[in-house]
């Protein structure tokens, strides 16, 4: 595209230095200028990411050295803040909660979700569209609201709906806030009610690329419903559900926002997720070091877990 | 032809952008330079808010007598103000000329005092007189010699209580039969087992209200002026976490933990007798039980008072031009400018000159049953004593409420969880 004088239009408009302007004529090939105006039109993303992205991803490898507090000047300690966290329970606490709780939201999200897609992709349901809002709304909802509500349903108190609701089955209440396992399930329901309908939408779009000709082959078969979902739909939508495991892993060694709002910011033992332990370091205890080495200790965790989940989903696929 | 026209565009546009950038830099410089000698030149100052305080009319009366200043005031929500504060302080640029800090965040800043200027070296000796002795020391540093803020309001605590329950149980209910009926908090506990006993209500609801009631009237807190953790030599805190625990093992305080919705739906139920709390509540407990109007009345604590809450203003070291943006703080925390602002926002005065004010203690309001507000909580600001608090404060804080909230909900020891807290704090302090 375009011969030598354009291209030095061009140059005059960056350069108002004439030697310059000889000077790169020379210098640059006409195959680089195709190229250079190509990383040009790719370059807003990079360098929003290289802002926003990659610098503070290498500013935390830095800060994991340094013991700041935010305000002061920066001060060298080495190792000593990974030796700190390292040496924490509270920290040890803190993985343990987010893998366990990663599993007790997790799995019911996958379950439920492609029956739920499976459903509304069926033919039999009516005002699909409505359905969909509604499962997908949870998403949307402002955190400020689900932590009252789940605040409310979660109550230690024999009044709260969980307590008041076991109570007709005769159950015990159940301290929502402090118990070990309860805070944990507490936590994994609002990650289930808040991501179920994300993930039905992937499951949906999936679905659609089911041809149907499919289903009908085996309804003519006489294939039960039962039967078409585990012999054409699930089969067929592997690759949907290992996108999806790999989103659910990644995102749930992230967890953050929903124990945050259901904790409060004392964040308990009972329910500190990792992300939630960094978070606390830095913005309640103005410790960015340690938070940094946490968040590094995090990333390379995160490193680990996905390389498993791809050796792990490359063996399925093959 | 057409993607060429629009490289060319795109190359004009990017140069703008280029030319445009630079060309700020340049004026930024300009009017720093300006602002040094040149008075003549209209100064604009930003000045960050995180609530309503009652500004806004003040704020446009300042800038019509001074046409010289222009006052520009920002709110903003209270977390987002000083997360923004802290951000441009740490970044080195951002900050606005004047700031509004809330008293939870000053020992952070005060521990960064350089970020701030000293407003003694603007004259703020001349108004140390016109503030709470207590108050003032909150934004000063330990050895006094740098003020990073002037204060504007207060939170002194009193005695919320529900005449209906006091009168059910067979106690008188007037604010100064109470007042004398809970001297100290011995009698606390006496009515608390008398008011279980006839009506089954407990005597509060929050354990972490009830321990910090009783912290607040110490002379010290959690650490020394060297911000060295004294929990444990201390014996006030202590004594204040076994006041608060005995209490809940008699069953005599609620569980709900603060600003949950239990909490607030707790305070029109009338499900607790009194709410320890700072002069400010009054409009929440308004908010949260509307229908309860004639049931609540205020009255002195036991043995003192404490402070819960309040704000100050900061010169931020950013700003180019700290004269003129004092000028304006003294005037606003001015006895007079704080009087006007408590009328219009209810913000509780740091000046004790304001407490002589016939109209202003005259004050009363009909929800609290005719309680005189505003003498009460005058009488209350002074007899606060100062207390200095220390920046890691939270995490002291944050850890001893975890504890509470065992002992209340999951039936922990209390010796137990106050080690256990004393360990987790110790652990947490390590990095700072």
């Amino acid at each position: 595209m375009g011969n030598k004088g354009d291209y030095s239009v061009i140059k005059t408009t960056i350069n108002t230095n004439s030697s310059a302007q000889i000077k790169t004529k020379r210098y640059f090939s006409e195959s680089f200028k195709e190229s250079f105006v190509g990383y040009l039109y790719v370059s807003p993303f990079f360098i929003l990411f290289g802002i926003f992205g990659l610098f503070p991803i290498l500013f935390s490898f830095y800060l994991g050295f340094q013991k700041w507090n935010g305000l002061n000047e920066m001060e060298f300690v080495g190792l000593n803040n990974y030796k700190l966290i390292y040496s924490d329970p509270v920290f040890w606490k803190a993985i343990y909660n987010t893998i366990i709780i990663g599993f007790l939201g997790c799995f019911p999200i996958l379950v439920f979700s492609i029956i739920l897609a499976f459903i509304l992709n069926s033919a039999f349901v009516r005002l699909k569209s409505i359905f969909r809002v509604s499962l997908f709304m949870p998403y949307v909802t402002s955190t400020v609201a689900v932590a009252i509500v789940f605040g409310v349903i979660f109550s230690n108190m024999e009044f709260g709906i969980a307590n008041l609701t076991f109570s007709w089955f005769g159950f015990e209440p159940i301290k929502w806030q402090v118990g070990e396992w309860a805070v944990k399930i507490a936590i994994a329901c609002m990650v289930l009610w808040r991501w179920v309908g994300y993930n039905v939408i992937i499951f949906i779009a999936g679905l659609q690329s089911i041809p149907i000709e499919l289903y009908e082959a085996a309804t003519i078969d006489g294939a039960t419903t039962r039967q078409q979902l585990f012999y054409i739909t699930v089969p067929l939508l592997k690759p949907v559900i290992i996108f999806t495991v790999f989103l659910s892993t990644v995102g749930s060694l992230q967890l953050f926002t929903e124990p945050l709002i259901f904790l409060g910011r004392n964040a308990r033992e009972e329910g500190i997720t990792a992300v939630l332990y960094l978070w606390r370091e830095a913005f309640n205890n103005m410790a960015f070091g340690t938070a940094s080495a946490a968040a590094v200790t995090l990333f390379f965790i995160i490193i680990i877990v996905s390389f498993i989940n791809y050796l792990i989903t490359n063996r399925i696929s093959s | 032809m057409k993607g060429k026209i629009s490289i060319i565009f795109f190359m004009f546009v990017l140069s703008l952008l280029l030319v445009a950038c630079s060309d700020s830099d340049e004026t930024g410089g300009e009017s720093s330079s300006g602002g040094d000698g040149n008075s003549e030149e209209k100064v604009t100052l930003d000045f960050w808010v995180f609530g309503q305080f009652g500004f806004d009319g003040l704020v446009e009366k300042y800038n019509e007598e001074n046409p010289n200043v222009e006052v520009n005031l920002q709110l903003q929500e209270s977390e987002d103000m000083h997360n923004n504060l802290f951000t441009s302080l740490s970044a080195g640029s951002g900050a606005p000329d004047i700031s509004m800090i809330e008293i939870a965040y000053i020992p952070q800043f005060r521990e960064a005092q350089d970020h701030f200027y000293n407003l003694y070296d603007y004259g703020a000796d001349d108004v140390k007189n016109n503030f709470l002795d207590w108050a003032w020391k909150n934004a000063e540093s330990p050895e006094g010699d740098y003020m990073i803020a002037l204060p504007t309001d207060i939170g002194p605590t009193a005695m919320y209580y529900r005449t209906d329950i006091f009168e059910e149980a067979g106690l008188p209910s007037n604010p100064d039969e109470v007042a004398e009926l809970i001297s100290t908090w011995d009698d606390y506990v006496e009515v608390a087992r008398t008011i279980k006993s006839e009506t089954g209500t407990n005597i509060t609801d929050s354990p972490e209200l009830l321990f910090n009631a009783v912290r607040d009237q110490a002379p010290e807190q959690y650490f020394n002026e060297d911000n060295e953790l004294i929990i444990e030599t201390s014996p006030y805190v202590k004594e204040a976490y076994d006041f608060a625990t005995g209490l809940i093992q008699e069953g005599l305080v609620g569980q709900n933990e603060l600003w949950t919705p239990e909490w607030g739906n707790a305070m029109s139920e009338g499900t607790s007798a009194t709410l320890l709390a700072a002069s400010w509540m009054v409009g929440r407990v308004k908010e949260n039980a509307p229908d309860a109007a004639g049931n609540w009345a205020i009255t002195t604590l036991p043995e003192g008072a404490g402070n819960w809450g309040g704000s100050f203003i900061s010169i931020p070291k950013q700003s180019e031009y700290p004269e003129e943006a004092y000028e304006f703080i003294s005037w606003l925390t001015s006895p007079e400018q704080l009087l006007e602002a408590f009328n219009v926002a209810g913000i509780f005065p740091s000046t004790p000159g304001v407490y002589e004010d016939e109209d202003f203690l005259s004050k009363s309001d009909e929800y609290f049953s005719g309680t005189k507000t505003a003498s009460v909580f005058a009488d209350a600001a002074q007899k606060v004593e100062p207390v200095f608090i220390g920046k890691d404060t939270p995490i002291v804080h944050n850890e001893l409420v975890t504890a509470l909230i065992n002992v209340a909900s999951a039936d922990g020891d209390p010796e137990e969880e106050w080690n256990n807290a004393v360990e987790r704090i110790k652990d947490q302090l390590a990095r700072n």
